[in-house]
């Protein structure tokens, strides 16, 4: 029984349960409990380590290799250990200067103390298990968690943790305080769903939601039906094809404000397509789709599409260059029409193309704010308001946080209404296919 | 019955002249592989035969009728090619039948054509699956099924076999042999692989620049090739060549250095003058090995450098008189790097090419 054991694997189990306590411990979970019971755990794992020790029974001379890494370990438990020092009440008594920095040392010093005494368990044991692997053919568990690929796990860490702590934790945040009153700065003073109740009774909220999927909608079906359109007229083998595809790709270099602003300038009937047309002789023509607050949408999509399509195009037209040219041939032996091929065969092929650019439009069309505040501002009065703006104007501008914080749960909660099935497709196809 | 005739066909991209004035006539049931280096316009050949590229001048007839300007699936060809080019989103039945269903045959007549076409070529069984799920000859076959349901009398193969490994394509070459025996269409293929060109052609076409060198069977084309390219893109190991000159006092014969070989058997084209410096050739497997007793009209001596076993027989590279010789021995037989041999060989099986022109003489 004994022997199915693997007191390795408990020895790293027990780590991270100590570094799980320890961090319960510093958010304020009973301290004083948990921070003894972490020792303990520490403690158990040294039992572990020597017990394994007992377990190798004939130590070898350590292999050159993991010698080198228990070295490096000790090495981290003397930083660890001069960082521990640092600020330490000892310490003081010889560097008064240092009791400036006591307040920070006191979340600090716990995991200074932590990092000391696993880095020296892990020095320890790396001696032993080195001393005992160099026999062994394969790697064990604790060479391999330990050893193998360390640096690139070390050098992963700060992306990691800013990864969850963006994602994660500032989401998490975000909705807890969405149920709160917060109003300049966070409070944890709940108030229930008061926020959304207060989101869903308010047109502006509903003009947002419509704008959006009206933006939304035709931003989605007009850019990749005209990048798509653009991108197969591109690939027929057209002379100039570099110069245009430049073209259609300058727009993509400009900023959303600065599109917005010509555009703007291009729909103003004092200076745009309206002047240029009556100046033209036909007086009565009327072209002014920013001042209309039904159609004031579509001025903006009009920019939007502007923008985005050529970028489509690029991705449209790198997925057909993709596609192999014996299969073309292969279509035009079998006698299926061109349109034919590109629907029931190119298209169907360029499928994980057609998702990457899904994906980035579908962002874009989430994230759209600053077209609007350049061209409109959100009018006439709320017309062209969408729900990014509605979030950072409930945010920084009303100074009501837990009103931008319900809204933008909303935004979440529907993608992710949107993105979770979509995932779930993809990915269970991918296990049957 | 002529199946195909090319007629002065040339293509030019922009200034390069990739077919230059071609003429090539192919009978009903002919199969016809089309041999040359990369870029010596085999694979435009097909290209413009299957209608897949517009031709610059002249004129292509399949079956008597000419589809210089008919579109691809008008001509009544089916072409297999080297990436199989099958739909990849489709099962095998529907790549069998996407041409038939778009061209609106009746249900039926598709079930009829395809279970023939999975039958001969053995891939009923995978009916169902998508080619990701298929090995590369597999998928060979059904590229070949492919062309085989539309039910056409002309076949072209673009290096179908270039993508599989060794082992396969010896045997979906034979299977190819099969099938052509099977069905006795025309079949245009190109290769660039002389063991296929060899094994699987009626007659070979030489390719080379644009230009066919020389079309003729393989055994023709083996042995008596029409220029020294030809000599030696054909046979592998390659051919062996000395250069040298004609002696014409009393007997023909071939001079190299102070050495002359009798040319008596040799088959001259043309009447050759005194002293024209020549390229002799002649084929590894046709040196013979002189055990004492010389028992062939030219013999001479080598010392032996290396040595490729190679299984039934076995390569020794030499040189004679400054010229690298190669020859094949059995490959039982035991030979000591360093020995000197002495070798024979019959000049009814060299070739002469002239110096300049390298032209078979």
């Amino acid at each position: 029984m004994l022997t199915k054991v693997h007191p390795e694997r408990l020895f790293i189990g027990s780590i991270m349960l100590a570094f799980a306590l320890l961090i319960m411990a510093t958010v304020g979970i009973k301290p004083q409990l948990l921070q003894s019971l972490q020792f303990l755990i520490l403690f158990v794992s040294l039992l572990l380590v020597i017990w394994i020790g007992i377990k190798a029974g004939k130590f070898d001379i350590i292999t050159n290799r993991l010698r080198n890494r228990a070295v490096g370990w000790l090495i981290a438990a003397t930083f660890s250990t001069a960082l521990w020092s640092f600020a330490h009440k000892s310490t003081q008594l010889v560097f008064p200067a240092l009791k400036e920095f006591r307040k920070i040392w006191n979340t600090f010093e716990p995991f200074a103390l932590f990092a000391t005494v696993v880095f020296i368990l892990f020095a320890l044991i790396l001696f032993i298990v080195g001393s005992r692997d160099s026999k062994l053919e394969r790697p064990g568990f604790i060479e391999r968690s330990l050893v193998h690929n360390l640096s690139s796990k070390i050098a992963a860490l700060p992306m990691v943790l800013t990864a969850v702590g963006v994602f994660v934790i500032a989401t998490l945040w975000t909705v807890y305080h969405s149920f709160t009153n917060s109003r300049m700065l966070p409070k944890s003073e709940f108030i229930g769903l008061a926020q959304y109740e207060r989101l869903w009774n308010s047109d502006r909220w509903y003009m947002s939601i419509e704008n959006l999927a009206i933006y939304g909608a035709c931003s989605l079906i007009f850019s990749l039906v005209i990048g798509f359109m653009l991108a197969a007229l591109l690939d027929q083998k057209t002379r100039f094809e570099n110069t245009f595809r430049t073209i259609f790709l300058y727009p993509f270099a400009l900023s959303f404000i600065v599109t917005g602003l010509v555009w703007q300038w291009i729909l103003n009937p004092d200076y745009g397509v309206q002047k240029i047309v009556r100046s033209l002789g036909f007086d009565s023509f009327v072209f002014n789709p920013l001042y209309n607050m039904d159609i004031v949408i579509y001025g903006i999509l009009a920019a939007g599409l502007w923008q985005g399509t050529g970028f489509i195009m690029c991705l449209m037209l790198a997925g057909l260059r993709g596609i192999d040219q014996e299969i073309w041939k292969a279509a035009r032996i079998d006698g299926i029409p061109m349109w034919k091929t590109y629907i029931q065969i190119v298209i169907p092929m360029m499928r994980p193309v057609f998702i990457t650019t899904l994906v980035i439009i579908a962002a874009g069309i989430i994230k759209v704010y600053d077209l609007v505040v350049a061209q409109t501002s959100g009018g006439p009065g709320i017309s062209s308001e969408v729900p990014a703006k509605y979030v950072y104007d409930y945010m920084f501008g009303a100074q009501n946080l837990a009103q931008g914080f319900a809204a933008s749960t909303m935004m979440l909660v529907s993608v992710l209404i949107v993105l979770i099935p979509f995932t779930y497709l993809e990915f269970g196809r991918r296990k049957n296919a | 019955m002529n199946s195909i005739e090319i007629k002065n066909l040339s293509l030019n991209f922009g200034d390069v002249k990739v077919l230059k004035d071609l003429n090539l006539t192919i009978e009903k049931g002919e199969f016809l592989v089309l041999l040359g280096a990369s870029g010596c316009g085999k694979s435009t050949l097909l290209n413009c035969i299957a209608g897949l590229l517009d031709v610059t001048d002249g004129q292509i007839f399949i079956n008597e009728q000419n589809v210089t300007w008919l579109e691809p699936a008008q001509r009544g060809i089916g072409m297999v090619f080297q990436s199989y080019a099958l739909y990849p989103q489709m099962t095998v039945e529907g790549n069998l039948s996407f041409s038939l269903k778009n061209a609106k045959l009746a249900k039926d007549e598709i079930n009829r054509r395809v279970k023939n076409a999975s039958e001969i070529l053995q891939i009923e069984d995978l009916l169902k699956r998508k080619p990701a799920a298929l090995s590369g000859g597999q998928r060979q076959r059904v590229a070949i099924g492919r062309a085989l349901v539309r039910d056409v009398d002309v076949f072209l193969f673009d290096e179908p076999l270039s993508n599989l490994d060794a082992k396969l394509r010896t045997e979906l070459r034979v299977e190819i042999k099969r099938l052509h025996q099977k069905l006795n269409n025309t079949m245009i293929y190109v290769t660039h692989d002389q063991i296929e060109a060899m094994t699987l052609a009626n007659r070979i076409a030489i390719m080379r620049d644009g230009l066919v060198l020389q079309l003729d069977d393989p055994k023709n084309i083996y042995n008596f090739p029409i220029n020294k390219y030809v000599a030696e893109f054909i046979g592998s190991p390659g051919m062996n060549f000395l250069q040298g000159k004609i002696n014409n006092k009393d007997n023909v014969s071939f001079q190299i250095d102070d050495t002359l070989f009798e040319l008596d058997g040799y088959n001259f084209q043309t009447i050759v003058e005194d002293k024209r410096p020549v390229w002799l050739g002649v084929r590894p497997e046709n040196i013979v090995v002189n055990d004492g007793n010389k028992s062939m009209p030219v013999n001479f001596d080598v010392v032996v450098e290396v040595i490729e076993p190679m299984g039934a027989d076995t390569l020794v590279w030499s040189h004679f008189n400054g010229h690298e010789f190669r020859f094949t021995v059995d490959g039982n037989k035991v030979i000591n790097i360093g020995e000197k041999i002495n070798l024979g060989f019959d000049p009814l099986h060299i070739s002469i090419f002239d110096f300049e022109s390298e032209d078979r003489l």
